[in-house]
């Protein structure tokens, strides 16, 4: 029977929640049930996704379905399981309270699983057990007297196969029933602790208004929840709650005893006596396929081997296979400017349109190929269980800087873009951690500076065509540049500002599987639809403002192009900078083009373009090279020396030239603060590091 | 369990000094109480079986029927009596 009498939406669908451990195939169930029938947010104030699906009964009513991040526990360690956590105890205002919950769970892996249903099983509220990925639990020589565990629970238990669609209707069987048995759901709650769990339950049920079954649960998870995630957007608890709280961790503490301590404990106890009971193991079955992978995989050497071919791989499919739908793009996007050329009237208004609108989105368009083959290898790699070796394997090297193995991905991420790295930051449980991360990520050199790169590549190696060696060497030069600046900082900061615990890694390696492409489709597709959200509104308002800055105040009639620049403000910023950036061997040409690649890196080129007035695409670099070249300062030295080009590139490896990344770590942060000083730190690096390097070589006579 | 008990209880090691191949009982876990609880939650709670797969610095184990990457500093508050020699 459902007990409680709430009525949260309207007109009344029923809510249910997905819960489950990482890696039980939450996603997939959700996927199968759901389809395309997602939507997709986040979470007010804090940056966790927010999944909510909608599939139909068997009589064909809607039923709404809130996925809810994969958590070990209720108690609370990273936004995610914050979330997790306040939707179930209806904590959220934004978020309906569920009706119902839907477990999943790793049936070869019953144990750990059932810790969090145990926790569950406290909010008193109707709960589907669905025992996913019962093939492998057979696999690995377990049998799982399903029939036993639904008496000894009560509550509906459903097994299913959810990467092979089985169990699927079943589920969606027992989720369109009226009424759902609550759990017999019995435990002792150990003897010290248990007045404790009694005087906060009524507190919670007369001062925050929480129902009887729901506060006693609250009473239990505050007692282990040591309540270091405070999101906002969570109801605060009524002071007086707050003071018996405290009143009984003074007396433990002065007692001396451990109550999340036993707490935890007396739950395994109950669970492994469960299990015995519900679990047959049958004979040894040997080493596994996963336990055979893993032998090569994580072994020292065989392991950093794989690594290293998986990431070449990864590299080489980005810059190569992207390369055919970048030009496509391109091209659209210049056929139409030009077609919006054709059928307008020239003036201010339709330079407006083809030169900032269409040039500015369509360069981040561009991008869109990269990003999308990135999420897929991504997607790959996570959907198969490998990510989770990688951060294995490189924990060892991330703790010399002070940081951990999952730092891991988003820093590799950040090589392609690094917005979705710093939004694959979420998963990092230690806040200093992820700020950390967060900070130093964009120096990770990413595919916005390739473009400044071969630019500045051809400018620098006399003759038409850059050799192959010279071309690699320096790109790997850049590269490593960047990646050192990144672990640098990570050690800096992590030694000062971010000050915190050694790292600790606990992370589950998850049983291989193969990759199930339809759940990596829906990921990419959604990642894919956020940046191009985030990234192409932001870029779009900026081009307009750049535009405007490049475009006014009008120069003379008659005016060259780049003499209207140089009357512009752009121009006039341009010379205005120049002081600062003239130690670095940069005249105010350059310095337009620092500006207003601040929106983003490969802007560069294509000012460029317009200040050395070069006709012709931005892809074909030959004309803008040898006009570059031409360049001279007023006193008839060349502008483009080579040591300037190295400079100009070395300055593009460390500074902070992305509104978009700013504008993710903004909300990532939720501060200003953190964006400010990613500029103020990065960009002075590379003034620092460029003034060094110029001033270095000038003196020695390059 | 192969050693008579009553005689002569086996030292506790820390997980960390456990030989790779090796199987142990958590005895107890030491430290602060919300590491302690990460790895009760994580399957290494007192009675637990853990196998030490590989690892010098981050180490890989098999507890509770799953594998488990866990940094050395997180290793060295488990305390458990070795039950099986390596293999």
């Amino acid at each position: 029977m459902s007990a409680d009498t709430r009525s949260p939406a309207s007109p009344r669908t029923p809510v249910y929640a997905f819960v489950g451990n990482p890696n039980c195939g939450k996603s997939t169930l959700f996927n199968a049930l759901t389809g395309l029938k997602q939507k997709v947010g986040n979470y007010p104030g804090v940056t966790v996704e927010k999944k909510i699906g909608e599939t139909y009964s068997q009589h064909g009513h809607p039923i709404k379905i809130i996925d809810l991040p994969g958590a070990y526990s209720l108690a609370a360690r990273s936004p995610d399981e914050a979330v997790l956590r306040d939707v179930l105890l209806g904590r959220r205002a934004d978020t309906p309270q569920p009706d119902r919950i839907v477990c999943i769970l790793d049936a070869s892996n019953l144990e750990r699983n059932l810790y969090l249903v145990h926790q569950i099983l406290d909010l008193g509220r109707p709960v589907i057990l669905a025992l996913n990925m019962m093939d492998l639990a057979a696999k690995s020589g377990l049998e799982i007297r399903v029939a036993r565990l639904e008496k000894e629970l009560g509550i509906p238990i459903i097994p299913c196969e959810a990467a092979n669609g089985k169990g699927i209707v079943e589920l969606r069987l027992a989720m369109s029933r009226s009424d759902l048995p609550l759990a017999k759901h019995a435990w002792e709650i150990p003897a010290p602790i248990a007045p404790a769990v009694s005087e906060l339950a009524a507190s919670l049920q007369e001062n925050d208004g929480k129902a009887p079954f729901s506060a006693r649960a609250e009473a239990l998870l505050l007692l282990t929840d040591q309540d270091t995630v405070r999101v906002t957007g969570s109801k605060p608890l009524h002071p007086r709650t707050s003071a018996i709280f405290h009143n009984w961790q003074k007396r433990w503490a002065g007692e001396g005893t451990d109550w999340a301590g036993s707490l935890v404990s007396s739950r395994y106890d109950a669970i492994t006596e469960l299990c015995s009971r519900i679990v047959v193991r049958k004979a040894n079955v040997g080493p596994s396929v996963s336990d055979r992978i893993d032998q090569v995989v994580t072994h020292p050497v065989w392991g950093w081997t794989s690594l290293a071919g998986i990431m070449a791989l990864l590299f080489l499919s980005i810059f190569t296979l992207a390369e055919l739908p970048m030009n496509f793009i391109d091209g659209r996007m210049a056929a139409l400017a030009d077609w919006v050329k054709s059928v307008m009237q020239a003036g201010d208004f339709r330079d407006l349109i083809t030169d900032s609108a269409i040039a500015g989105v369509g360069g981040v368009l561009v991008f869109l190929p990269q990003i999308l083959i990135l999420f897929f290898f991504m997607g790959l790699l996570e959907s198969t269980g490998y990510m989770a070796r990688a951060a294995f394997i490189m924990d060892r090297m991330m703790s010399r800087v002070g940081l951990n193995g999952r730092s891991f991905i988003p820093l590799l991420s950040s090589y392609a873009c690094a917005i979705p790295g710093i939004m694959a930051t979420r998963t990092i449980e230690d806040q200093k951690d992820r700020l950390t991360t967060i900070l130093v990520a964009p120096l990770m050199s990413c595919s916005a500076r390739l473009p400044v790169y071969l630019l500045m590549m051809a400018a620098l190696v006399p003759g038409e065509r850059v050799p192959l060696l010279t071309k690699v060497s320096i790109m790997l030069l850049m590269y490593s540049l960047g990646t050192l600046g990144a672990f640098g900082f990570a050690w800096l900061f992590k030694r000062t500002l971010l000050k915190g615990e050694p790292p600790l890694m606990i992370m589950e390696l998850p049983p291989y599987r193969l990759p199930r492409v339809r759940d990596i489709a829906f990921h990419m597709i959604e990642r894919a639809w956020m940046f191009l959200k985030n990234a192409g509104t932001v870029i779009l308002a900026l081009s307009i403002v750049l535009w405007f800055l490049a475009a006014y105040p009008k120069a003379h009639d008659g005016a060259t192009t780049t003499q209207q620049l140089e009357q512009s403000f752009a121009g006039k910023a341009g010379h205005t900078l120049e002081p600062v950036i003239k130690p670095l061997g940069f005249d105010w040409q350059i310095g337009i083009g620092l500006i207003s690649s601040l929106a983003a890196r490969e802007v560069f080129v294509s000012t460029m373009g317009i200040v050395f007035n070069a006709e012709g695409s931005d892809e074909n670099t030959a004309p803008l090279r040898e006009s570059m070249l031409k360049a001279k300062w007023p006193d008839g030295r060349p502008l483009f020396t080579p040591l300037v080009c190295l400079t100009l590139m070395i300055f593009y490896v460390f500074a902070m030239q992305c509104m978009s990344t700013l504008v993710v770590v903004k909300r990532e942060t939720n501060s200003w603060r953190w964006p400010l000083f990613q500029i103020a730190y990065m960009t002075g690096t590379a003034w620092v590091v460029c003034f060094i390097v110029y001033q270095t070589g000038h003196a020695l006579g390059f | 369990m192969s050693s008579p008990e009553e005689t002569k209880p086996t030292p506790l090691v820390r997980l960390t000094e456990l030989p790779v191949g090796a199987s142990g009982r958590v005895q107890e876990l030491e430290g602060k109480t919300e590491v302690c609880q990460r790895l009760r939650e994580m399957g290494f709670c007192e009675s637990a079986v853990v196998e030490k797969v590989s690892g010098a610095h981050t180490l890989l184990c098999q507890v509770c029927g799953t594998r488990i990457a866990l940094s050395d500093r997180a290793a060295q508050h488990i305390l458990v009596e070795q039950i099986r020699r390596s293999a």
